[in-house]
């Protein structure tokens, strides 16, 4: 039994011990995961998308049959905040606007997060993503 | 100089290279005490000494020295050095309270003999000025010509930067004197600046070759423990064989296929690259770079739109002229163009290093 759950260990140590693969370009570019909510308790998972083409970051929120394009993005690379803007629409049709403002945070780390506050219509929450 | 301390210089310089965020290059310390431990471990060796402090405490500290394998080579074994020998070490300390450090002098106590010492410049290996070797049909050879060996070492810059006719001050790392320097670096996108600033901030912590990732683009030509060509003309292709990350190759096709496509070709550290000789300079055109790299010393960033165009010469048997055009719309307002020289290592191999991500850390406590 102790060898089983040694061998278990083992692996596990093998899987953390996997090298890590940084995105080293835009720091923003990638695809980015977490959750949003306006408590602790009540959260709804959030998938963003994102990439540099020279110009600007575009991507979506969401990505699937029910995804919502990112209408903008802006980034003050003197403080890493960002500014993310989208539009969708709710269970009856009716026009939504998100906007979430965070700060990016350990730049140069494989798993940079993004954390800040998220409004989705009227509500508001909080948010954190990290990059996959 | 001895012919090991000159190989130390060398050795040490390979090994402290992206060790800035470890080591306060600033700072000196003298360790005098009792040898505790001896790894003998590759990429680097340590010593583990016991020394007393000015309270009478003793702590143990660990000394990171030259590369195993190269050092045996030069006649230095793991025996060289007893538990229990006393030694005296002069070293460059870590950062923080940590009780390591960067040797640059080992000195054992019973004998005065200097076991390990870096000098303050290395030895030249100019054998003077000669014509750069040649193909039967007159071209150049990037090579050792039939019957000799040596190999492309280190590179006059220690970091790209745009050509231009002011000097920017950096250390061998890459790391600018001054920061407000980095608009001289090159022509940054704001995001990109902002990037390099970071990364020059943190001292280089975030560097993917300090995790033993390849050193793609430029950098691999100015990577510690050198590169070399060769050229297998009748396969229409060159291999360049690099000492530096884990002693990986880059393969540069002459046959004269075209370019790929960018959005087709699979994405990597090396890129991929087709080349053609104009006159005595070889013309490589290089896309498909992944994101995973620092594409120098000092840490310039690039995104997967990088378009390299590099230009080698050899204007004499020992110097090869690198010099490289940077295009990557989505990180710099305007292509640009760097580079350095490389000199020539004569009848020696690359050394045999293989870079190990955390090998330390199975053994420093």
């Amino acid at each position: 039994m102790a060898g089983r759950w040694f061998a278990r260990f083992l692996v596990l140590l093998a899987f953390l011990m996997l090298p890590v693969v940084a995105q080293q370009g835009h720091p923003l570019t990638g695809t980015w995961s977490g959750d949003w909510g306006a408590t602790a308790t009540q959260r709804a998972p959030i998938t963003l998308v994102m990439d540099w083409d020279g110009k600007k970051v575009s991507g979506l929120i969401n990505p699937g049959p029910d995804s919502i394009p990112i209408a903008s993005v802006y980034v003050d690379v003197s403080n890493w905040t960002v500014r993310i803007e989208a539009d969708t629409k709710d269970a009856s049709g009716n026009a939504v606007h998100i906007a979430a403002e965070g700060r990016l945070e350990d730049l140069g780390s494989y798993h940079r997060t993004l954390t800040g506050t998220w409004r989705q219509g009227a509500t508001k929450g909080d948010f954190k993503i990290t990059r996959d | 100089m001895t012919r090991l301390a000159a190989v130390g210089f060398v050795l040490a310089a390979a090994a402290f290279a992206q060790r800035a965020a470890t080591y306060d290059r600033e700072r000196k310390v003298t360790l005098k005490g009792a040898v505790t431990r001896i790894e003998w471990v590759n990429p680097h060796a340590f010593l583990f000494v016991n020394v007393r402090d000015a309270a009478g405490t003793v702590q143990n500290w660990a000394v990171e020295f030259g590369e195993p394998l190269e050092l045996e080579k030069e006649g230095w074994k793991a025996n060289a050095l007893r538990i229990g020998d006393v030694v005296t070490v002069d070293a460059i300390p870590a950062r923080g309270d940590r009780n390591q450090a960067f040797a640059t002098s080992v000195v054992l106590t019973r004998t005065g003999k200097r076991l390990f010492v870096v000098p303050a410049q290395p030895a030249a290996t100019t054998p003077g000025r000669q014509p750069a070797p040649r193909w039967p049909d007159g071209r150049v050879r990037l090579g050792a010509p039939p019957g000799k060996k040596g190999y492309w070492g280190p590179a006059s810059a220690s970091a790209l930067v745009e050509e231009t006719r002011e000097k920017i001050a950096m250390n061998r790392e890459g790391l600018l004197a001054d920061l407000s320097d980095a608009d001289r670096v090159a022509p940054f996108l704001p995001w990109a600046k902002a990037v390099y600033e970071y990364r020059q901030r943190t001292l280089l912590k975030d560097d993917p070759m300090a995790r033993c990732l390849p050193p793609g683009g430029p950098r691999q030509f100015q990577a510690p423990n050198g590169f070399q060509f060769v050229e297998q003309r009748e396969l229409g292709r060159i291999l360049v064989l690099l000492g530096g990350g884990d002693r990986n190759w880059r393969v540069i096709y002459t046959d004269g296929r075209p370019q790929g496509e960018p959005d087709e070709v699979v994405r990597g550290y090396y890129g991929n690259s087709v080349g053609h000789w104009e006159g005595d300079t070889l013309v490589v055109d290089s896309i498909g770079y992944n994101e995973h790299f620092w594409m120098t010393n000092g840490g310039l960033p690039h995104t997967e739109a990088l378009h390299l165009t590099e230009r080698f010469s050899r204007p004499d048997f020992n110097t090869l002229k690198y010099q490289v055009k940077v295009d990557d719309p989505r990180t710099y307002t305007r292509p640009w163009t760097g580079g350095w020289t490389v000199a020539w290592v004569s009848d020696r191999e690359i050394p045999e290093y293989f870079c190990e991500e955390n090998a330390e850390s199975t053994f420093i406590r």
